[in-house]
């Protein structure tokens, strides 16, 4: 037990080194919330352009570029995105965390276009029919009847999305961001001592997971008042 | 305001395919101020499709739709300010289940006629007393009966204060014991003078209700009479068979 004590200590005591976490753990919630807002703005973007698309046959060419980027986004492994953001695009780029965040936030873009589209579709053509017959126009129909009841429909997937986008914010590291992993890993380089580093790191991440499930538990219910 | 008997519809050798499949054949005809217009007819005969043409749900392939005047089916017709002037009313109810029963009303009010909020419940209310369903305001739409979304649908056109209320089988989901109320509301809304066109299969209604009875059958308007010729002395063969198999 003393031993334990003592590691404990070592690794998050003496020099200040828990430091490495809390600082890490900010730029975790940085980048995750700047990209979460990022992904969801042009996600709903992109659905919204691909599904007025699909419906109406019009906004060919926005379609063809929504596509595109859909392509090459889940087609490439978000760590390479990362790098040639970092390495590549913004070569000249002092702010790292800003890099991340465009790179986190361009490639969630692309699920959560996916997800919300699902949603849209997963709407009965009455509903928007009623919406229109009314005389509310495309806009008004899927601001006011269409995406409220899709959104609820695809809550557990967009939050699985976001707690995926959380978790891969681990690899900001290889662009020199000091991010919550980087951090423990930076107290593993020091004391020479990897359990206990990195089992903090994995806890935390599993604690904020269960936070964000259990505040997405509420929403869902809340939403679902009009389903009784 | 329209006056009695001026024309609201003018159909003009309307057409529809859906994929190369003609569903309607060139029919004409008209639709006036006062009219309670009921279309019976097969399934699959393109009575639903004739009505979705009225307000554009569809899109005509050839021929022109006027409604009050305007050429509908026109490229520049502002087409989301004439449906102001239609309700709809749909088989499936296609209630918004996600807002409460007096949202449902209020939201085309509010938004499209520049009504405030409070203005809309006033309004709302007083329909809602006219569908009988008054204690209903903050319910759901998932906890009504199928009979009572159907009134609530109703009010819903009806807050849009439309010039004509177009109606697409608005009792074919309802449970029997139901489509009585529903039946009740939409005779009391044809004895107000509202201008009504009708999809049904509810004959009683048509031969009650209706100044004029339409049968539709193979895209086109086979027959087309007042309730009591066209009940008691059909002359279209097909319409006598139709009649033959639902008035055993």
């Amino acid at each position: 037990m003393n031993i334990f004590a003592d590691k404990l200590y070592q690794n998050f005591i003496v020099d200040d080194r828990y430091l490495y976490l809390v600082q890490g753990l900010g730029n975790t919630f940085v980048i995750t919330i700047f990209a979460t807002l990022l992904g969801v703005t042009l996600g709903f973007l992109v659905a919204i352009i691909r599904s007025a698309s699909d419906q109406t046959g019009k906004l060919k060419a926005a379609n063809f570029l929504c596509k595109l980027y859909l392509t090459i986004i889940r087609g490439t492994p978000t760590m390479i995105q990362l790098m040639i953001m970092y390495y590549v695009i913004f070569v000249s780029m002092d702010n790292k965390i800003l890099v991340a965040i465009l790179a986190f936030g361009i490639n969630s873009g692309a699920y959560v276009a996916e997800i919300v589209r699902s949603g849209i579709m997963s709407i009965e053509k009455g509903q928007a029919e009623a919406g229109r017959s009314l005389g509310l126009n495309y806009t008004q129909t899927m601001w006011h009847i269409i995406i409220p009841q899709a959104f609820k429909n695809v809550l557990p997937a967009l939050v699985n999305e976001f707690i995926t986008l959380l978790k891969e914010t681990s690899i900001s590291g290889y662009i020199g961001v000091m991010d919550l992993t980087r951090g423990g890993d930076i107290i593993r380089s020091r004391t020479f001592e990897a359990f206990l580093p990195l089992i903090t790191v994995a806890l935390i991440y599993l604690v904020i997971v269960m936070i964000l499930t259990s505040l997405e538990g509420r929403l869902e219910r809340r939403l679902r008042s009009s389903d009784r | 305001m329209i006056a009695n008997g001026e024309i609201l519809f003018s159909i003009d050798n309307l057409s529809k395919s859906f994929n190369g499949i003609q569903v309607l054949k060139s029919v004409s005809t008209e639709i006036r101020s006062g009219d309670v217009c009921v279309i019976v007819g097969p399934s699959g005969s393109g009575k639903s499709t004739f009505l979705r043409c009225l307000n554009m749900l569809e899109t005509p392939t050839e021929g022109n739709v006027f409604f009050e005047g305007n050429k509908i089916n026109d490229k520049n017709c502002n087409v989301n300010k004439l449906r102001e002037k239609m309700g709809m009313v749909f088989q499936q109810f296609n209630l918004f289940p996600h807002m409460t029963v007096m949202k449902n009303i209020t939201l085309a009010p509010v938004k499209l006629l520049g009504m405030s909020q409070s203005e809309a419940d006033v309004k709302a209310m007083e329909l809602l007393q006219r569908v009988g369903l008054p204690d209903k305001a903050e319910a759901y739409p998932n906890q009504l009966s199928g009979g009572q979304k159907q009134r609530i649908a109703i009010a819903r056109s009806l807050a849009m204060n439309p010039d004509v209320m177009l109606f697409d089988e608005p009792t074919s989901a309802l449970d029997p014991e139901m489509v009585g109320e529903v039946l009740n509301l939409m005779k009391e809304l044809a004895r107000s003078g509202m201008t009504m066109v009708v999809v049904t299969h509810e004959m009683g209604f048509a031969r009650e209700v209706g100044n004029r009875v339409m049968f539709m059958d193979d895209g086109q308007i086979q027959e087309e009479a007042p309730p009591k010729d066209f009940f008691d002395h059909p002359k279209n063969q097909r319409l006598q068979e139709f009649l033959s198999k639902i008035l055993k």
